[in-house]
This record gives structure tokens, C-alpha cells and sequence, in this order.
């Protein structure tokens, strides 16, 4: 009996929800364009060294050193811990390793394995790197460890942003 | 890897070289106004112990979606645990590890079919103090040690 009635309650509930949605779309629009567009939210950290050791705790022996970081991940602000392997080279040159395995993430250690005590291991699949951290071949990883950059000011030492090579 | 779209888009590529899950085992009970922050406090500390774990060993161990009950309600919580697992295992996940703080497991473990991890927590405190930090690493290194044994 009311079929006319009924098209144009739908017609009408239709065009509201459009215009509902639009403006919907448009709220939620305008935020995410100025999270693309506004510097603040980049990621940050490019280019700042934090200080991380002093300079005559650094042996020929590397070691795990350990230092905080802010962090802007897209939402989400937080304190990202970093951790890198420091020695001195026979030539007196820092080195500053990253522990990520380049093959799936892990995190290296240097010399945990007997058989090989001048090496970083992987415990995940068994990578290896040799102190340079240049990767075995043969095992899982096909990248050496990323170098961080470094600079020495003051008897301390600081490290930037980890380098793939 | 976490339960991510980005960390597994990697797993289905590099399924081989994953073979270890933890599913977090996290009781709450909101109903009881003297155990929801001591609760809460275990479900923290959960989750630091398996992002710590999960740091060190991403490119082999996967942390699954947590898995919450009402406290108390272990027993009738086997049968859907044991159903997680089974379809965890449809992949080739041969290591499954159940993480938790709630010792009521201890009873149930026969019948559980992952590898239950259970550790005694601790009081409530300051997650970001350094006295509990070196201890939280401590005993993540331990548990580190307990499933790399399983390698
Ligand atoms: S993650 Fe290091 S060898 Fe696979």
C-alpha cells in the first residue's frame, strides 16, 4: 500500500547517510593528509648521535653498549632501545656493528660459539659475520651488519644512524 | 615477529626459518576490585617478556595474539587453548610455547598441548625502574636459554 512512501524514506534515509559519510570521510581525511605533509611526524632521529660510551671503556674485544632513543614510528611516539657492538680496530679505528642479523633480525653475539670464537653468531639460524662484520658465506645472511656512524667528542663516543652496506 | 601485517607478510615468505609461537596466557578478572591492578601489572610484564624475547630472536620466534581468560576459569580453558594450537600448528610451527604468570597452569599442563612456560611473577613495581629492568633481563635470559633448547 505505501510502495511510493517507502522509496522515498529509503531515498531520503540514502541521501542523509551520504552526506553523513561524507562528512565522515572528510573528518578522518584531513588528519592523515597532515600527517603526510607535516615534518614533525617524520621520522626524527636522521642525523642525531647520542652519546653512548666513553672512549676508553672501547677495547679490540667488542662489546654490547646499550643507549635509548626516542623514536616517532608513525602514531606512536616512544623510547626504542639500541644496542650496538664497539671495538677498536688494530689500526686504533672505532667500529660500531649493528646487532641486527641481516638475514631475519635476530640479534648477534659476538663469540658465543666455540667453533668459532672470532666470529658473531646468530642463534636464530646459525648466520655468522666475521669481525668486520662481514657475513660467512654459506650461512643464512647475505649482507654484512650495518655500521653505525660515529664521531668521538670529548673522550666520548656517539653513534648516529645504522648503515647498510 | 609480531602479529603484525608487516612481520607477517615476511613469515608467509620465510616460513621455513620460523618455527617457534608463543601465545601470551593473560588472566583478568575485572569483578575483583583487589586483584585488577596486581593483574593488569602481570599482563604488562607479560608483555614486556615477550617483546624482549621477541627483539632477540624475531627472524625465529612469532608472538601470537594474546590469549585472555577469566581468572580462575583455567580448566574449562583448556579445550579452546588446545584449539589455538591446533590451528597454529597447521602451519609449520613445531614449537609452541605458552608464556604465562598464572601458576594455576601447573595442574592442567598434561593436558595442554603446547609447551608451557610458567614463571613466578613478581610484586607490583615500577616496570621502568633499573633494579627491575636488569631483573626483568635476567630472567628473560633464562627463558631464552630454556627455548633455544628446544633448537
Ligand atoms: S636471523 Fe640470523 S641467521 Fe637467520
Amino acid at each position: 500500500m505505501s510502495d511510493k512512501q517507502r522509496v522515498s524514506r529509503r531515498q531520503f534515509l540514502n541521501y542523509t547517510l551520504t552526506g553523513v559519510g561524507g562528512f565522515m570521510a572528510a573528518g578522518m581525511l584531513a588528519p592523515m593528509v597532515r600527517f603526510a605533509i607535516d615534518p614533525v611526524l617524520k621520522p626524527s632521529a636522521a642525523g642525531d648521535f647520542q652519546s653512548v660510551a666513553s672512549v676508553d671503556e672501547i677495547t679490540n674485544e667488542p662489546q654490547r653498549f646499550e643507549w635509548i632513543v626516542e623514536q616517532v614510528d608513525g602514531w606512536y611516539e616512544s623510547e626504542v632501545q639500541k644496542t650496538a657492538w664497539v671495538y677498536r680496530t688494530e689500526d686504533d679505528e672505532i667500529v660500531a656493528l649493528s646487532p641486527i642479523c641481516t638475514h631475519l633480525g635476530c640479534t648477534v653475539d659476538w663469540a658465543s660459539q666455540e667453533e668459532y670464537p672470532d666470529q658473531f653468531y646468530c642463534p636464530c639460524h646459525a648466520g655468522r659475520y666475521t669481525k668486520d662484520g662481514v657475513n660467512v658465506p654459506g650461512t643464512p645472511p647475505t649482507a654484512p651488519l650495518p655500521l653505525f656512524d660515529h664521531k668521538v667528542e670529548e673522550g666520548m663516543l656517539y653513534l648516529g644512524q645504522a648503515q647498510d652496506r | 615477529m609480531q602479529w603484525t601485517r608487516k612481520d607477517l607478510s615476511l613469515y608467509i615468505k620465510e616460513k621455513e626459518y620460523i618455527d617457534t609461537l608463543i601465545i601470551p596466557l593473560i588472566p583478568f578478572n575485572p569483578a575483583s576490585d583487589s586483584n585488577v591492578t596486581k593483574e593488569a601489572f602481570q599482563r604488562e610484564l607479560n608483555q614486556l617478556f615477550t617483546h624482549l624475547l621477541e627483539k632477540e630472536y624475531r627472524g625465529r620466534i612469532i608472538v601470537s595474539p594474546e590469549y585472555d581468560y577469566i581468572t580462575g576459569s583455567n580448566e574449562t580453558e583448556v579445550r579452546r587453548i588446545n584449539q589455538w594450537v591446533e590451528s597454529f600448528q597447521s602451519q609449520p610451527l613445531s614449537h609452541v610455547f605458552l608464556f604465562t604468570f598464572d601458576p594455576k597452569w601447573k595442574k592442567w599442563e598434561q593436558e595442554l598441548k603446547g609447551q608451557l612456560l610458567w614463571i613466578p611473577s613478581m610484586n607490583e613495581r615500577d616496570l621502568h625502574s633499573s633494579e627491575t629492568k636488569s631483573f626483568v633481563k635476567e630472567q628473560v635470559s633464562q627463558i631464552s636459554e630454556l627455548i633455544t633448547a628446544y633448537w
